[in-house]
């Protein structure tokens, strides 16, 4: 279990969004790593989508950052060809719904290659895409979990700027293929004190938010910030909600949620996406089944998108999970 | 360079095995008939270049890389001395030696991992290059159409090989090829070349012409070498003559490089036969090496080596 606080503030550290915490990690990583370049498109002068490569091109030029044709396919199979061959390429995804484009590299290409060469080929490239509801309201669907199902890959969903450069850094220098789902909610969203320095926050090692005893909430994303919320609201009716940030689906931390529902024995699950077959289903699944047995006071309950494609206008926030729908859930599973 | 006498061992040695790894595992690709497309365009690539064959029985071209032919007949009898450690499809191509790995069992893919070497080769300042080789039914993958175009925008150092057979297991290319892949490289600003794809030395000679240019910062270069695939898709798949399409003639690439040594007076009767011999004992000796080995099991089963 892992309840070490993100980096203190200290002399060198400034209050970064967590897009730009995203920047930073992969100019500092650029600037140590002769072997990390990006393809993408818009990743040129115009800085990236949302502001999601600013100031690389003018630091690094058009050799280390490389605007593709639009070709995903090409794009995701090329950066792990460059990856097998002694790179360490970034591809820039510009929106999560674009990966279906790009699926077979990304599922019958890119997690299979070290196992089916008998451990003998290293891929290590990371996909970064940007998913869910955002400032502009394009590209909300949010496909994050399709990929925790396929083993050989890794799946990144930090919440803050924090853990966004930390978890960028162990992307970049993890030896096997890091999906990076960026939450476009949160782009741009507040501010945090970020270190200036070179630091990695683990893949596959949970954060706990907030302690509480009366209940655990599981979160990743954009769901964090709603989790925090509900949290408060529910502290001031004397409930004290435990909050799990999960920051990567593969490998994902059961250790720290099991021990956290073995202490509250009551959980819920809060996740952008939807619930049906989603990756919520597993982490109750694997407390409900756990040997030896969590004792639980009440049913799992799981808060996730309406189940429809996310649709656009008015119809998007009564499409997607509430701090008022969590905090509906959590007293459910305290009446229950 | 080899000389011509060791590419009709070469091209021996892919027939000698395809034949013989077909009656060991009805699930395999035969290759004959178009060994000198795989023989040709690979054969003068350096041991530091990158090699992505077509998945039809690619052997002959790690073997021309330096791998051990009784490993890899252990691949297709599932050892655990298989390269692969009896993982992936048998096809798959020992990555030490820069060989691009087959681990999908989805075509095209190889064309953006290859595509991806190149790229490697490029941002790494060397004067390295990938050839990468495919079938006619594989240039309608989308992955086709995006790699060569990326390939082409950022002048990457790979020759892509169309190895057209004139059929794609049952279809005919009438249904899937309306114009010859080799045009479609206007299309894409870069060069593209027909070549005799039973003749050797003339794959040799285009591919090698294509390479250098690769080599020299000129770009990629789309080559279509026309051959004939004289067996079904897998050694299990019973065609007859009168059903197959004749894409190209002569049927029989290592016959045409025979009759032409014997004009040149290159070998004789007696060296050719002596060369059938010699790798009909060696593939004898691989198939009992790998008969002999260990069926891949928990040990290679790898749940722990799914991550690097």
């Amino acid at each position: 279990m892992t309840t070490k606080a993100p980096p203190a503030p200290r002399a060198g550290s400034r209050r970064l969004t967590y897009m730009e915490a995203i920047v930073e990690a992969i100019a500092l990583e650029m600037r140590r790593d002769p072997s990390v370049f990006l393809i993408g498109q818009d990743i040129g002068p115009f800085g990236g989508s949302m502001q999601g490569t600013k100031g690389l091109y003018e630091e690094f030029g058009p050799e280390r950052v490389l605007e593709a044709p639009i070709s995903e396919s090409a794009m995701v199979g090329a950066a792990v060809g460059a990856a097998l061959f002694g790179c360490r390429p970034i591809v820039e995804v510009s929106f999560g719904e674009f990966l279906p484009a790009a699926m077979n590299q990304l599922i019958n290409q890119a997690p299979n290659l070290h196992y089916m060469t008998g451990g003998s080929a290293r891929v290590p490239v990371v996909v970064r895409t940007r998913v869910g509801d955002g400032p502009y309201g394009g590209h909300p669907q949010d496909y994050v979990s399709w990929f925790a199902h396929i083993p050989g890959l890794k799946v990144v969903v930090p919440a803050t700027p924090v853990d966004a450069k930390g978890l960028m850094l162990a992307a970049i220098r993890d030896d096997n293929p890091v999906l990076f789902f960026e939450a476009m909610s949160l782009s741009h969203g507040r501010r945090a004190e970020v270190s200036a320095g070179d630091y990695v926050e683990p893949i596959g090692s949970a954060r706990l938010v907030r302690p509480g005893r009366d209940v655990t909430l599981v979160v990743w994303g954009s769901a964090l910030p709603l989790g925090v919320q509900a949290a408060a609201a529910l502290a001031s009716e004397g409930v004290e909600m435990e909050v799990v940030d999960l920051r990567s689906l593969a490998p994902w931390d059961a250790a720290t949620v099991v021990d956290s529902v073995r202490r509250t024995r009551r959980l819920v699950i809060a996740h952008e996406t939807w619930v049906t077959g989603g990756f919520g289903a597993e982490i109750a699944a694997t407390v409900a089944g756990h040997v030896p047995r969590v004792e639980l006071q009440a049913p799992i309950m799981r808060v996730g998108a309406a189940p429809v494609p996310i649709p656009s206008g008015h119809l998007r926030a009564r499409a997607l999970p509430t701090t008022a729908r969590i905090v509906a859930a959590v007293r459910a599973t305290l009446d229950g | 360079m080899v000389d011509a006498r060791q590419l009709l061992r070469w091209m021996v040695v892919a027939r000698t095995l395809g034949t013989t790894l077909c009656t060991l595992n009805v699930r395999w690709f035969p290759v004959e008939g178009e060994e000198a497309v795989h023989v040709g365009s690979f054969v003068d690539l350096r041991p530091d270049d990158a090699a992505a064959p077509h998945y039809r029985d690619p052997f002959v071209v790690y073997l021309m890389r330096g791998a051990e032919l009784w490993r890899l007949v252990a691949q297709v009898l599932g050892k655990s001395a298989g390269y692969n450690k009896g993982r992936s499809v048998p096809f798959n191509g020992p990555f030490h030696l820069g060989v691009v790995p087959w681990v999908a069992g989805d075509l095209g893919t190889t064309i953006g991992t290859a595509t991806g070497a190149a790229l490697a080769f490029k941002q790494q300042r060397s004067d390295r290059v990938c050839v990468c080789s495919f079938g006619d039914g594989t240039a309608n993958r989308g992955d086709f159409h995006e790699n060569i175009n990326l390939a082409a925008a950022w002048r990457l150092p790979i020759v892509y090989v169309c190895q057209n057979n004139g059929w794609a297991i049952s279809q005919l290319a009438s249904t899937y090829l309306p114009a010859p892949v080799a045009a479609r490289a206007e299309g894409y600003g870069i060069p593209g070349r027909t070549v005799d794809g039973q003749d050797v030395e003339a794959v040799r000679a285009v591919v090698g012409e294509a390479v250098e240019s690769a080599r020299r910062g000129g770009g990629p270069t789309l080559i279509e070498a026309l051959t004939d695939r004289r067996r079904g898709h897998w050694a299990g798949h019973i065609v007859s003559d009168a059903d197959r399409p004749r894409a190209v003639e002569p049927s029989d690439p290592i016959e045409l490089l025979r009759v032409r040594l014997l004009e040149r007076g290159l070998v004789t009767e007696g060296e050719i036969l002596e060369i059938h011999e010699r790798v009909a004992d060696e593939v004898t000796d691989a198939v009992e090496r790998a008969q002999a080995a260990v069926d891949a099991g928990d040990a290679e089963l790898g749940t722990d080596d799914v991550f690097a």
